[in-house]
């Protein structure tokens, strides 16, 4: 704390976060409303007054590596108490969406992902390499099967193609995998480099401000630490302290399980294929379907819910294109995996894999852009979450 | 004037039902006058049933009715003396009949039974009538060589704005200027802080106009290069000298002789007649206030709009913030710089893109701001940041402070000021300014970032206040025995102001009006404000001064002070106790009075020894002779007399504080006697020598606060009292008597659910003194 502090104001640095849906950031007068407003900021060193600060500064340093803006829910208590409109809540949601590209790497690619003018760039990429997919599957069938092995080729019961429609018979879901298990292991290799940097930073930033009292972080022990946060996570327990807008929690909730319920329909479906050789799709009276129908309607509601908040609150809070950009896709996924379900119990193709093809593009947008995309907030918020229980954040 | 008496009972409002009515008219008739009583007197019947009597003759009222607070309009008779007896407040609402009830049938006719609060009501009725015999129909005073012109001191915004406003209204207008150009400070400005809307960024200074539109009006005369030598005389009549300046000329105004030259070697204070010798000597070549300027110049009211300097810094106290270096320059040097063009390092010429803008020094000076700063100097921080950020793109402006002021709607300009992202705003105690080599860096302590901060520089700036005129000279050079200037009180600095809150425009001389940066440090927008309303108080000043009645606080007052000269004996202590410097004692010693410069507090009656000085309806006698009306019984009359307690009461804020607390039914104490003063500066010792001799028990004043925070309307007189009451100790020990029977107590006019328990505490105090030995002499 003694040691001095260099000041250097980064001009370009306020003006990114102005433009990431901070822009109310200059209006702060320091009152610290906010940080008394907080539910769940600490008592020491309370946020969000001191990043308020910090951003209308121009302080990246003190706030790309801060883990306080990750404790954040932006639940808006701040932003509808502060007397200036500063809206201390949406420049955190702007500092953290600045973080993710700061982390992301390359960064070139978490510049477009924020971009709105790269949306359509973006989109190309999965939509010609699907295109490319589709035509192979279904014009180049034996071809394939020449290749990969006939029995392989096809995943289903038999052996066989599947009679009528399924998905695999548009794109194969062998290309399927190959494009999303190497896609799962960039990404993962992506958010390993970030988080490195990040937990690196954060620790960096704690030990600055007083924050920790840990010299060093054992990885261990930070690992065993996860297991007391994630229930904490999956019960919300932060969100839920909110007093401005408590029912987005109900919203996230639906989402977050959503997501975690997809994940085990794939993962099961992928053990199904690989090593069971049984193919999609499953029966209607499947669990397995059951759970992915759930799933798949709490998405979608969670997605319309979610929505409908941003747009009652458009007075109290700011939505940027981060928001509108993962919003649109959970709900993309959410509605495009459903209809290409009735599409396909309908008994029409082409809607089936009209349907089922634009699913697989947001798919794609969601997995490829996770490091780069407000999504990114699972991850970081998980660890910073998990740093701050670790290092005892006082 | 030969008077008809009546006295005018009033039975309304409660009055009726608390005593006996009958008995009241008895007291009121004890002299050999008239008395009437009537149900309602301030209603329309009432009035006509009063106006019928005048019309028949009388002229001399005691209207003992509500307090002399209301109703003042509607008790109103043209060539009639009027006393108001205040029945109401004064007795049916403030004295408990609870805890002194009234006779009951039996005890009526009991010799022995004490009613206390019938016994106050007789002697207020008594008192009415003994004052209505001392006073006379005040004659205003008139002036002989009035006029109508209006002198403003200084030709800046401030100045001109006056100017211009005292011409609209169809008044000639003189502006002297010392400099050879119009236009102040503003003048020589790059931009000023918006007027009004505060959106609209920064704007072109507005003087300019300004200059144009009072060199165009035919009823400005505009004097530039020009001071004022000396202003002679008093309001609606001054006669005013100019001359060059730094000119040396036989009007030059005479001085004060200064506070340290008071005092022989030994340190004890000189007599008047000593300092009058030094005052000769000091003012030897110079005419003296009494003589006139054949060749002055005739004005009748004066605004002082001399505005103000930087204040310098201090380069030794300040070594730390780097003064001395090229590139740490003071906010007046850098507005300066800005005029000229772009911001560049007056070190090397180089563009200045890091500024830092020091609005507190730090260190010792805990969190206060440089002398003199203010809201003032807060807004032009803001404003010269601007100045960085128009200059260059990426320029960064930092402003550390320990205290942003930016008061009612300048926060607006806070708030526009604020959006800018390259300016930076942080409270924070700079500890250091250091050179390194070339650029500089400025280390600050408590700072909103958390931590203690260096930041590197181009250019530091310092906030240095805004000092006065007044307080490097008088400017005004009023010739008053007093001395040229404002009197110094010890808690203005400088300024030249009466009162901080309640009387804006106001100085200690009448006439005489400051307004903008002369009176505190303001913006242009605050100034030309301020500059409208002293040309409005310049002009009721002289409108007052014409019709022959006070200005204020005392408006419409038509009486002034009286001297019987005969029995002067030159003490001179009303030329020095007058706070607002109305009398020039001759050579003499014998006081000039210049009625038009007197706000009628009666300061002057107070202080004198002889007792000559008076106002048609107060004077020492009139006075005096309400408190002998009072009845103080005796041994002869009760086996334990009651005790009588006499209040000398402000009428400014005591006075109402006591009405209110009789509107809130807070009783005093009824053995308490009230009478209303002009100012406790003008209560004569006399009057409370009489009261204690005639065998009253205590005597109490109810004054304002004094002190740095003081809130007399006549600046001084609570002051004045309390070294009265203190002398008056020591006079009373010598009688034999305790002092604690005199007391002065401080009271705010929002005071009244205190008043009375202060009151109370007092006649407690007396009670278990016991009563006064000479009772019954």
């Amino acid at each position: 704390m003694s040691e001095k502090y260099m000041v250097e104001p980064d001009l370009q640095f306020i003006d990114d976060v102005m433009g990431l849906g901070g822009e109310s950031l200059k209006k702060c007068f320091q009152c610290a409303t906010c940080s008394v407003a907080c539910p769940i900021a600490p008592e020491n060193k309370p946020f969000p007054r001191k990043e308020m600060i910090a951003a209308s500064w121009g302080l990246k340093d003190k706030l790309v590596g801060n883990g306080d803006i990750w404790l954040c829910h932006q639940c808006g208590d701040c932003s509808t108490l502060c007397p200036r409109g500063a809206k201390p809540g949406d420049v955190l949601a702007a500092l953290r969406s600045y973080a993710i590209t700061e982390y992301a790497q390359p960064k070139a690619l978490g510049k477009m992902v924020n971009d709105p003018k790269k949306f359509w760039t973006l989109t190309a990429v999965p939509a010609v390499i699907f295109a490319l997919l589709a035509i192979m599957t279904m014009f180049g069938g034996s071809f394939m099967a020449g290749i990969f092995g006939g029995e392989l080729w096809y995943h289903t019961h038999d052996g066989n193609p599947f009679p009528g429609i399924a998905a695999s018979n548009f794109i194969s879901s062998w290309f399927v995998d190959m494009i999303f298990v190497p896609l799962a292991i960039f990404v993962v290799t992506v958010f390993a480099i970030g988080l490195k940097n990040f937990i690196a930073d954060m620790h960096k930033n704690a030990l600055l401000e007083g924050k920790t009292a840990k010299e060093k972080i054992d990885v261990k022990e930070f690992l065993m630490t996860l297991k007391t946060v994630l229930p904490k996570i999956a019960k919300h327990r932060q969100f839920t302290q909110c007093g401005e807008n408590r029912e987005r929690s109900t919203a996230h909730m639906m989402v977050l399980f959503s997501f975690i319920g997809l994940f085990i329909v794939t993962s099961v479906v992928f053990v199904g294929v690989y090593f069971l050789h049984q193919g999609t799709p499953y029966s209607q009276l499947n669990p397995i379907k059951w759970l992915a129908n759930v799933s798949g309607v709490a998405l979608i509601i969670g997605g319309v819910l979610m929505v409908k908040q941003r747009l009652d609150k458009k007075e109290d809070q700011v939505s940027s294109y981060k928001d509108w950009y993962l919003l649109g896709l959970v709900l993309t996924i959410g509605g495009t995996g459903m209809l290409t379900q009735m599409s396909r119990l309908g008994g029409s193709a082409f809607l089936c894999y009209t349907f089922y093809y634009v699913h697989l593009i947001s798919v794609f947008h969601l997995f490829a852009y996770l490091p780069y995309s407000k999504m990114a907030h699972i991850v970081y918020r998980t660890v910073a979450m998990t740093y701050a229980e670790y290092a005892e954040r006082k | 004037m030969d008077k008809k008496y009546c006295t005018y009972i009033c039975t309304g409002c409660g009055i009726g039902e608390a005593l006996n009515i009958e008995k009241v008219a008895e007291a009121a008739k004890e002299k050999g006058y008239d008395c009437k009583i009537h149900s309602c007197l301030c209603s329309e019947e009432g009035v006509e049933f009063l106006k019928k009597d005048v019309a028949e003759g009388i002229n001399a009222l005691s209207i003992a009715a509500c307090s002399r607070r209301v109703n003042f309009d509607i008790f109103r008779f043209d060539g009639c003396v009027v006393d108001r007896v205040s029945l109401r407040e004064g007795v049916a609402w403030s004295r408990s009949r609870v805890d002194f009830p009234a006779p009951t049938e039996e005890q009526k006719d009991d010799e022995y039974f004490i009613d206390n609060i019938q016994h106050l009501a007789e002697d207020y009725v008594r008192m009415g009538v003994a004052r209505l015999e001392k006073i006379t129909v005040p004659v205003p005073y008139k002036l002989e060589n009035f006029n109508r012109n209006i002198l403003v001191i200084g030709g800046g915004v401030t100045g001109l704005t006056a100017a211009v406003e005292a011409a609209d209204a169809g008044y000639n207008v003189t502006v002297v200027e010392k400099e050879e150009e119009l236009g102040g400070y503003a003048a020589k400005m790059r931009k000023q802080i918006p007027m009004g809307d505060y959106s609209k960024g920064l704007v072109d200074p507005v003087v300019g106009k300004l200059i144009e539109k009072a060199e165009s009006n035919s009823k400005i005369t505009i004097k530039k290069g020009t001071v004022v030598a000396r202003i002679a005389g008093q309001p609606g009549e001054f006669v005013v000298t100019f001359k060059k300046p730094g000119e040396k000329i036989e009007f030059d105004v005479p001085m004060a002789v200064p506070e340290d030259q008071r005092y022989d070697e030994k340190g004890n204070p000189l007599d008047v007649d000593q300092i009058r010798v030094i005052y000769d000597k000091i003012n030897e070549g110079r005419a003296d206030v009494l003589s006139i300027d054949p060749n002055g110049e005739p004005f009748a009211g004066v605004v002082l709009a001399a505005g103000w300097r930087p204040a310098e810094i201090d380069a030794e106290k300040y070594a730390y913030l780097g003064v001395g270096n090229k590139d740490v320059i003071t906010n007046h040097e850098f507005e300066q710089l800005a005029a000229k063009g772009k911001i560049v390092r007056p070190s090397d010429g180089k563009p200045a893109k890091n500024v830092v803008f020091i609005q507190s020094p730090g260190m010792e000076e805990g969190d206060a701001d440089f002398e003199y700063a203010g809201s003032v100097t807060s807004m032009v921080a803001l404003k010269q940041a601007k100045y960085v950020r128009d200059d260059y793109a990426d320029g960064k402006a930092y402003v550390i402070y320990q205290h942003m002021r930016t008061p009612g709607l300048m926060e607006d300009f806070y708030k526009e000021i604020q959006q800018d992202r390259g300016i930076f705003l942080t409270k924070g105690a700079v500890t250091e300014v250091a050179d390194n080599g070339g650029t500089l860096a400025v280390s600050a302590e408590g700072t909103l970032l958390g931590n203690d901060v260096t930041i590197k520089a181009d250019l530091v700036v310092l906030a240095t206040g805004m000092v006065p005129a007044t307080k490097d000279n008088p400017v005004v050079n009023l010739a008053y025995r007093q001395g040229p200037g404002f009197r110094d009180i010890g808690i203005f600095d400088g300024y030249a102001d009466s009162n901080f809150i309640c009387f804006p425009y106001e100085t200690q001389r009448t006439g005489v009006y400051s307004a903008g940066a002369v009176r505190r440090s303001m913006t242009i927008e605050e100034s030309t404000e301020d500059a409208r309303g002293a040309a409005l108080k310049a002009i009721q000043a002289i409108e007052s001064a014409n019709r022959g009645t006070a200005v204020h606080p005392r408006s419409g007052d038509m009486t002034f002070p009286d001297f019987f000269f005969q029995r002067c004996t030159q003490c001179k202590r009303c030329t020095e106790e007058c706070p607002f410097g109305a009398l020039d004692d001759d050579a003499k010693g014998t006081p000039k009075p210049n009625p038009t410069r007197c706000r009628r507090c009666g300061t002057c009656m107070g202080a004198c020894p002889e007792r000559i000085i008076g106002f048609a309806d107060y004077n020492i006698d009139s006075i005096g002779s309400m408190i002998k009306s009072i009845w103080v019984p005796s041994d002869f009359d009760y086996d334990e007399p009651p005790l009588r307690i006499l209040g000398l009461v402000c009428e400014n804020d005591a006075l109402p504080a006591l009405d209110m607390a009789a509107l809130h039914r807070n009783s005093i104490h009824p053995y308490v006697r009230i009478v209303p003063v002009r100012c406790l500066g003008s209560v004569n010792v006399i009057w409370i020598k009489d009261a204690l001799s005639q065998g009253m028990d205590g005597v109490f004043m109810l004054g304002c606060k004094h002190g740095d925070d003081y809130q007399c309307h006549f600046v001084k007189g609570s002051e004045l009292m309390d070294v009265r009451t203190y002398k008056m100790g020591e006079t009373l020990m010598s009688l034999g008597l305790e002092e604690e029977r005199v007391e002065q107590f401080e009271v705010a006019i929002d005071d009244y659910d205190k008043v009375s328990d202060m009151i109370n505490g007092f006649v407690e105090k007396i009670e278990s003194l016991g009563p006064n030995p000479f009772k019954g002499f």
